[in-house]
C-alpha cells in the first residue's frame, strides 16, 4: 500500500556510505525543494487555527475542540506505528483505556491529581502495557507474521474489554465516575480555555518529538521497515527491536493522551480499552493520511468535527457515511486526504542531516 | 449425573454455534488469506433475513432457507466490485472488509433501531430424556453443524468443485495455466463463505435475538480459533472452533465467568505464538 521507491532507494544509499549526499539521492535538490514544501504550511496553519479556536468558539465548542485534540494525540501514537513502521495494531485502545482506568484509579483511591504524578504515571502505564505486549507479540525466535500482530493486538484489546466490563473494582459496566479534576498546586484544570491550550502544549511538543524521531536515522529505518522489512534485516538492523522500541513509544504516546482524556472527560468506561475506540483511531490515520504526522491530526479533526455537525441531524446514517468515506478512501486514496495536497516526494521526506557544504566542495 | 449431562449438552451446542460461524471465516481465510472483518456482519444479515420473514408473517424456516442464498449472492456482488481489489495486501483487505461490515451493520441498525428483537424457534419445545430436559432446537442446531460440516468437507475433498478451489489455493498460476478460472473460483469460494455465515445468522437468532452488535460479538472468537486450528486447510478452522468452543462454554463452569472469559485469548494468543502453524498444520482439505 504504501510502496514507494524513494524510500528503498534512499536506504540503500544512506547505507552504503557517507559520501552521497541524501538530498541527491532521492533526486531533489536541496534549495529546490525548500522553495516549494507544502508540509511546513499546512503544519503552521493547522497551529495557528489551533491557537485560534478558543478565542472564536462558544464554551461548549472549545470542551469539543479540546477533545478532539486529546484524540489527535491518540491518533499519532497509532500513526507512529502504523504509518511509520507498518505495524498494525488494532488494538492501540488498549494502552490508551489501561492509562485512562490507572490514572482513574489513581484519583478515585489514593486522591492524587497533581498533573506532575498523574500524566507520567498514565504515560509509564501505557509504555509498559506496550512493552508487554509489544514484546510479546514482536519479538521471539521466529518474526511474528502480521496477521498474527494485528489479530493479537485486536484480541488483546477485546480481552481488556471483557475484563473491565465483568471486573467490579474497575466499576464494571459504568467504569469510573466523577473523577476529580486534575490539578496543579491548588490549581484545578476543568474544562475549558486553560486545559484546552495545556493539551494543546502538550500535542505540539509530542508532535515535534515525533518529528524529530521520524526524521532520524531511526525513522530512515522504521520507512525501511515499514516497506520491506527482509531488507532492513539484511542491512545488519535488528528488526524485530526496532518494531517493539516503536510500538512502546506509541503505547507512551497513546497512555499519556489516555490519562488526559480521562481527566476531561471525568470518567471512564470499558469501550476505552475496547475495539470500539481502537478502530475509531484507525479511522482517524486512514482518513487523514497515514505515514504523516500531520495527516493523523487532521483526519482526528475531520472525522470527529463532520460527525459532531452531522450527528445532529444525520444521527442515524452518519456512520454509513463513515463507512462508505472509508471504503472510497481505502480503494482510491490509500495514502489519505493530506495526498491531496502533498506530493509522494514529500510525504516520504528527507532523512538525517543536511550536508549542504559537501556538494560545494571540490 | 444430569446436571453433568445438561452441562455437557451447553458446552456441545455452544460449541456447535461457534464450528458453524468459524467455517465461512476458515473457508474464505484459508482458501484465499483474507480475515473478513465483514464476516460477523454477514452473520447479522443471516439473522436480520430470517427476523424479516418471520415479522412478513412467512413460516420462519423459510427465512432460514432463503437467508444463505441472499447473503452467499450479496457476497458474490461485493467480491467482485470490491473485495477482489484487496487480494495482494491482507492488512488493507482487513481494513477494507472492517470498511464494509461498518457499513451493513450501521444499516441494520438503523433498521431495526436499538431493540433486541426475538425470533421464535421454529421447533419449540425441549426433547425429554428421562428427568434431563434439553431444547430441542440447540439440539437441531447442532444436528445441522454436523450435516453442513460433513457437506463441506465432501464438496472440498470429493468434488471437481473442490479440487478446482484446491488447486487455486495451491497454486493460481498453475491453476490458471491448467483452464481454471480463478477469478470465478474466488468469487464462489468468497460467496459460500459468505452464505455459510449467512446460514449461522439464520440458526442462531432464536437462541440470541437479533441486535445490530450481534455479529461483533463472534467476529474475534473467529478470528482467534481459525488462527489456532490453522490457516490453508478445511479442518484445521473446524477444529480451532471446537477448541476456542469448547474452552469458552466449560472454563465458566470452574472458574469466575470473567477470568474465564479472557483466560480463553490469553491462551490461544499464547499458543499461536509458539505453535504459529496451528492445530493442524499443512494444506489440502
Amino acid at each position: 500500500m504504501l510502496k514507494s521507491m524513494g524510500v528503498a532507494k534512499q536506504a540503500v544509499h544512506a547505507d552504503v556510505g557517507d559520501e552521497i549526499d541524501v538530498s541527491v539521492a532521492v533526486g531533489v535538490p536541496a534549495e529546490r525543494s525548500a522553495a516549494r514544501k507544502v508540509l511546513p504550511i499546512v503544519e503552521g496553519v493547522v497551529l495557528v487555527a489551533a491557537l485560534l479556536a478558543p478565542l472564536v468558539l462558544q464554551d461548549y465548542l472549545t470542551v469539543f475542540t479540546t477533545r478532539v485534540i486529546i484524540l489527535a494525540l491518540f491518533a499519532l501514537s497509532f500513526d507512529l506505528v502504523w504509518g511509520y513502521a507498518g505495524i498494525m495494531s488494532f488494538g492501540q485502545a488498549l494502552f490508551f483505556g489501561s492509562a485512562g482506568y490507572g490514572v482513574a484509579l489513581l484519583a478515585r483511591d489514593l486522591d492524587i491529581t497533581n498533573i506532575f504524578l498523574v500524566l507520567p504515571a498514565g504515560t509509564l502505564i501505557g509504555l509498559t502495557f506496550a512493552l508487554l505486549l509489544g514484546g510479546f507479540l514482536l519479538l521471539g525466535r521466529h518474526p511474528s507474521s502480521v496477521i498474527f500482530v494485528s489479530l493479537g493486538t485486536l484480541t488483546g484489546s477485546y480481552a481488556a474489554d471483557r475484563l473491565a466490563r465483568g471486573w467490579y473494582y474497575l466499576g464494571g459496566q459504568n467504569g469510573i465516575p466523577s473523577i476529580a479534576p486534575m490539578s496543579l498546586g491548588g490549581y484545578e484544570f476543568s474544562e475549558g480555555p486553560a486545559f484546552y491550550y495545556l493539551v494543546l502544549g502538550i500535542l505540539v511538543v509530542v508532535y515535534l518529538l515525533c518529528r524529530f524521531l521520524v526524521r532520524s536515522q531511526f525513522g530512515l529505518a522504521l520507512a525501511g521497515l515499514r516497506e520491506n522489512e527482509q531488507r532492513i534485516a539484511f542491512f545488519g538492523y535488528k528488526a524485530q527491536h526496532l518494531k517493539a522500541i516503536i510500538f512502546a513509544i506509541g503505547g507512551a504516546i497513546a497512555g499519556l493522551a489516555g490519562s488526559l482524556y480521562a481527566f476531561h472527560e471525568g470518567f471512564v468506561w470499558p469501550n476505552m480499552v475496547g475495539v470500539v475506540v481502537s478502530t475509531q483511531v484507525v479511522l482517524y490515520v486512514l482518513f487523514g493520511g497515514s505515514g504523516t504526522l500531520i495527516g493523523a491530526v487532521i483526519g482526528t479533526v475531520i472525522v470527529e468535527g463532520v460527525s459532531f455537525w452531522l450527528s445532529d441531524n444525520y444521527r442515524d446514517i452518519w456512520p454509513i457515511i463513515l463507512g462508505l468515506l472509508l471504503l472510497l478512501v481505502i480503494l482510491f486514496r490509500p495514502l489519505g486526504l493530506i495526498s491531496f495536497v502533498l506530493g509522494e516526494r514529500e510525504r516520504v521526506g528527507s532523512f538525517g542531516a543536511k550536508i549542504k557544504e559537501k556538494r560545494n566542495a571540490p | 449425573m444430569a446436571n453433568a449431562f445438561v452441562a455437557a449438552f451447553e458446552i456441545l451446542s455452544f460449541g456447535a454455534i461457534i464450528v458453524l460461524i468459524v467455517l465461512g471465516l476458515g473457508i474464505i481465510a484459508s482458501m484465499m488469506g483474507i480475515f473478513n472483518f465483514a464476516q460477523g456482519e454477514f452473520v447479522l444479515l443471516g439473522a436480520y433475513i430470517t427476523y424479516l420473514a418471520y415479522a412478513k408473517g412467512m413460516p420462519i424456516w423459510a427465512g432460514m432457507v432463503a437467508a444463505p442464498f441472499v447473503v452467499g449472492a450479496l457476497g458474490f456482488v461485493l467480491e467482485a466490485l470490491i473485495i477482489r481489489r484487496f487480494y495482494a495486501a491482507p492488512i488493507v483487505a482487513m481494513l477494507g472488509t472492517y470498511a464494509l461490515g461498518l457499513i451493513i451493520r450501521e444499516s441494520v441498525r438503523g433498521l431495526i433501531g436499538g431493540f433486541y428483537l426475538t425470533v421464535p424457534e421454529p421447533i419449540g419445545g425441549s426433547i425429554d430424556i428421562g428427568a434431563m430436559h434439553i431444547s430441542a432446537w440447540r439440539f437441531t442446531i447442532i444436528v445441522i453443524t454436523l450435516l453442513v460440516m460433513g457437506g463441506c468437507y465432501l464438496l472440498l475433498s470429493r468434488t471437481s468443485f473442490g479440487l478446482r478451489v484446491r488447486a487455486t489455493l495451491e497454486n493460481p498460476s498453475l491453476a490458471r495455466a491448467s483452464g481454471i478460472s480463478t477469478p470465478l473460483i474466488y468469487g464462489a469460494t468468497f460467496a459460500f463463505g459468505a452464505a455459510l455465515a449467512g446460514l449461522a445468522g439464520a440458526l442462531i437468532v432464536p437462541v440470541f435475538s437479533l441486535f445490530a452488535d450481534l455479529g461483533l460479538r463472534f467476529l474475534i472468537q473467529g478470528f482467534v480459533a481459525v488462527m489456532v486450528g490453522g490457516v490453508g486447510s478445511f479442518i484445521g478452522p473446524v477444529a480451532g472452533a471446537g477448541v476456542i468452543g469448547t474452552l469458552s462454554a466449560a472454563l465458566p463452569w470452574v472458574m469466575a465467568p470473567v477470568v474465564a472469559d479472557v483466560l480463553v485469548f490469553v491462551l490461544a494468543i499464547v499458543f499461536i505464538k509458539f505453535r504459529p502453524q496451528g492445530l493442524i498444520a499443512g494444506k489440502g482439505v
